[in-house]
């Protein structure tokens, strides 16, 4: 068990610095570079103040020379300072992600509030008009981007209801209400997609698990349909449906990027957006590390949580 | 002989829904099963035997019972409410599956599984049906009952998983015990074991059982009585010994003819007889049987043969006892059998002496 965990981890780590370089080389290819981006406007810019602004932020050094020393430094848990801020890149991320976890935590807890609900009730009333339209719903739901729905919800909110979320972030300390209300409607656009997962194949598990030998054995001991469906039914066939919160937690990340800027939420994702326009290499890097981090331990504590709800699971 | 049978099933019609329609599975079954008798329950596979005990419980998923009555101690079952039936199920009457490995709960203990069918009909802490279950576990041979408790399913052998079912099943003393084809997913040794502990817990808790079976070996050495299955409805009923030794039905004779060495009919498959079981949906008119039976005649072939009433409480659904009033299937008193009708069926010469 102890031994799985710490392969887990090492394995956990592998994948982060591998993805670590990926976009490192990446990030260089996109063409503009920082110096230009950040006095290109100044009037009057010699040759030699843009050479010392690049040796100062590094960025004369052989490329290999700088991913290690990144990739070094990143293993303290430091991600040298920002290109634009001139701040620590770790003191703005410490600040940054509990916004942005705030915000993947309603996702998730949307998708799965709604999503089990809805695919007990889509297996429950099978083939109904309720089943067909959920069945609709779940396919655009997974198919619509996030960021697309996000900007529906807004638009037609302000069109038909002239209501608009606040744009100023106040943390939940601050003011609870209006930190809910600002977070809401993002929330949303990354929790549809989910629930629309979960809906689906909770629905497909639980019409399979009703059908199987136990249920049968459960029926004929004269268990009422209430134990059946809850005892015994739901949780077999939340099984799978667990192994989606993993994968997920991916996708929410991912869309806070669009739907935290679109929403101006000063969380990782719209960090993660400026830092990219504007070649901020450092806090672009330490938000990648930062997100394969959670990702990662996200999925290591659904695998350890999968050995409690099913025992035939077993760490080796 | 039995004054009330504790389980009479009486004209019992089975239908399931289908997306092409109504289908009938079981048309117009009766047998009884009496208080701590043995019934075995023969036919070939598709022929009713699973649908039949299913409809016992009422737990047919997707078919109901559309005719005919299933009286438990005199009372009808086929109208009972879902309520009512649950009260008679696991406690009145339990049943164990073909597959062990798939009849439990792959998230719960063996011990809760127990307790679970104790604590549905009987008022009992906690703590007295766990003893109970380390009891139950106990008598179904179960090494090391009192931790086996914590097991679950996935840790035992298939056979283990049986006993754990009969268990269940027995938990709440049933008065009949409905077990179909329990042993056939399993190996002959453990086989042989999981009959046994069948028939010595069927005496001590003076249970009536209906066994679905394919092999006669099991049938000649637990059964009282013997209930031949074809195409859903029943061909021959009787004492196990007569039936075996003298049937008076054809396709009793031939499924008895094809064991390969009829002194030791310790086949685990039935016996093969030429032909297939007629699918559901073209169902021949007249006798079920006629396309494969070798003693068809013409009148086989529109005439539907009613359950004819024999000597010694037999029954036989068959033309030729109209006039040969419940004797030995002889030759066919009417045209003799043409090829045409019996295409595959081998050739009277070599049924002599069935
Ligand atoms: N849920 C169902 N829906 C439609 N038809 C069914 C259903 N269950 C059983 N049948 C049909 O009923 C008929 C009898 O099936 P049954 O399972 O009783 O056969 P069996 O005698 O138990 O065979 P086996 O020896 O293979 O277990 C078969 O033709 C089968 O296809
Ligand atoms: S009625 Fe005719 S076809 Fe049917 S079993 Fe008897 S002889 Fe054979
Ligand atoms: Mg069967």
């Amino acid at each position: 068990m102890i031994e799985y965990v710490v392969r887990r981890v090492l394995y956990g780590l592998l994948v982060i610095a591998l993805v670590t370089v990926f976009v490192f080389l990446t990030l260089r290819l996109i063409p503009g570079d920082v110096v230009r981006l950040q006095l290109a406007d100044a009037p009057g810019v010699t040759q030699e103040q843009l050479d010392a602004r690049a040796a100062a932020l590094g960025l004369d050094q052989p490329l290999i020379t700088q991913l290690f020393k990144f990739l070094g430094d990143a293993f303290t848990g430091d991600f040298g300072i920002s290109f634009q801020s001139q701040q620590p890149v770790t003191s703005i991320i410490a600040e940054r992600l509990p916004i942005t976890l705030q915000l993947g935590l309603m996702a998730l807890v949307i998708s799965i509030a709604l999503g089990i609900p809805l695919g007990l009730l889509a297996a429950y009333k099978q083939n109904s008009w309720l089943d067909q339209s959920l069945r609709v719903v779940s396919v655009a739901g997974l198919s619509i981007p996030n960021f697309w729905l996000g900007l529906l919800l807004v638009t037609y909110l302000a069109i038909w209801f002239s209501w608009s979320p606040p744009l100023v972030y106040r943390s939940p300390g601050e003011d609870l209400v209006s930190n809910l209300t600002q977070m809401a409607l993002p929330a949303l656009a990354l929790g549809v997609s989910g629930m629309a997962a979960i809906a689906r194949m909770l629905r497909s598990s639980l019409l399979e698990v009703m059908r199987s030998n136990f249920v049968r054995t459960v029926r004929a001991k004269g268990a009422p349909e209430r134990t059946v469906l809850f005892t015994h039914a739901v949780r077999n066939s939340l099984v799978p449906v667990f192994s989606l919160i993993g994968v997920q937690v991916g996708g929410i990340l991912g869309g806070t990027v669009i739907l935290e800027s679109i929403f101006a939420i000063p969380g990782m994702g719209s960090m993660i957006f400026q830092a990219v326009q504007m070649r901020d290499y450092p806090v672009v890097l330490g938000a990648v590390v930062v997100f394969g981090a959670v990702f990662v331990t996200v999925n290591l504590v659904v695998d350890l949580l999968y050995g409690v709800i099913d025992p035939r699971i077993r760490y080796a | 002989m039995h004054p009330q049978p504790l389980l009479e099933v009486d004209d019992l019609h089975v239908e399931f829904s289908t997306a092409d329609g109504p289908v009938e599975a079981v048309a117009g079954v009766s047998f009884t099963v009496g208080a701590e008798e043995t019934v075995a329950v023969v036919g070939e596979s598709g022929s009713g035997k699973s649908v039949t005990a299913l409809a016992v419980l009422k737990l047919l998923d997707g078919g109901r019972i559309s005719r005919g009555q299933v009286r438990f101690d005199g009372k009808d079952l086929a109208p009972l409410n879902p309520k009512a039936m649950r009260k008679v199920r696991g406690n009145d009457i339990a049943m164990i599956f073909q597959d062990p490995m798939t009849s439990l709960d792959p998230l719960y203990s063996v011990g809760h599984q127990i307790v679970e069918a104790l604590r549905l009909h009987r008022r009992v802490t906690k703590r007295a049906a766990r003893e109970r279950a380390v009891e139950l576990l106990e008598q179904v041979g179960m090494p090391d009952p009192r931790r086996r408790l914590a097991s679950y399913p996935h840790q035992l052998s298939g056979g283990q998983r049986q006993r754990v079912m009969i268990a269940i099943a027995l938990a709440c003393s049933p008065r009949l015990l409905i077990a179909d084809e329990p042993t056939t997913a399993l190996d002959v040794t453990i086989e042989a074991q999981i009959l046994e502990l069948l028939h010595d817990l069927q005496r001590e808790y003076r249970t009536a059982m209906l066994l679905v079976t394919h092999d006669m070996g099991v049938v000649a050495e637990t059964a009282d009585r013997v209930v031949v299955f074809y195409g859903g409805q029943v061909v021959e009923q009787g004492p196990t010994a007569q039936v075996l030794r003298n049937p008076q039905h054809p396709y009793t004779a031939a499924l008895l003819a094809a064991i390969p060495h009829p002194d030791s009919a310790k086949e685990r498959q039935l016996p093969a007889i030429p032909g297939a079981v007629p699918a559901l949906r073209d169902m021949p008119a007249g006798c079920r049987f006629n396309p494969r039976c070798a003693m068809a005649w013409e009148a086989c072939t529109h005439e539907v043969p009613p359950l004819y009433e024999l000597p010694g409480g037999r029954t036989s659904r068959c033309l030729l006892h109209r006039e040969g009033g419940g004797s030995a299937v002889v030759a066919p008193p009417a045209p003799p059998l043409s090829a045409e009708l019996a295409p595959a069926g081998p050739p009277l010469t070599t049924r002599k002496g069935i």
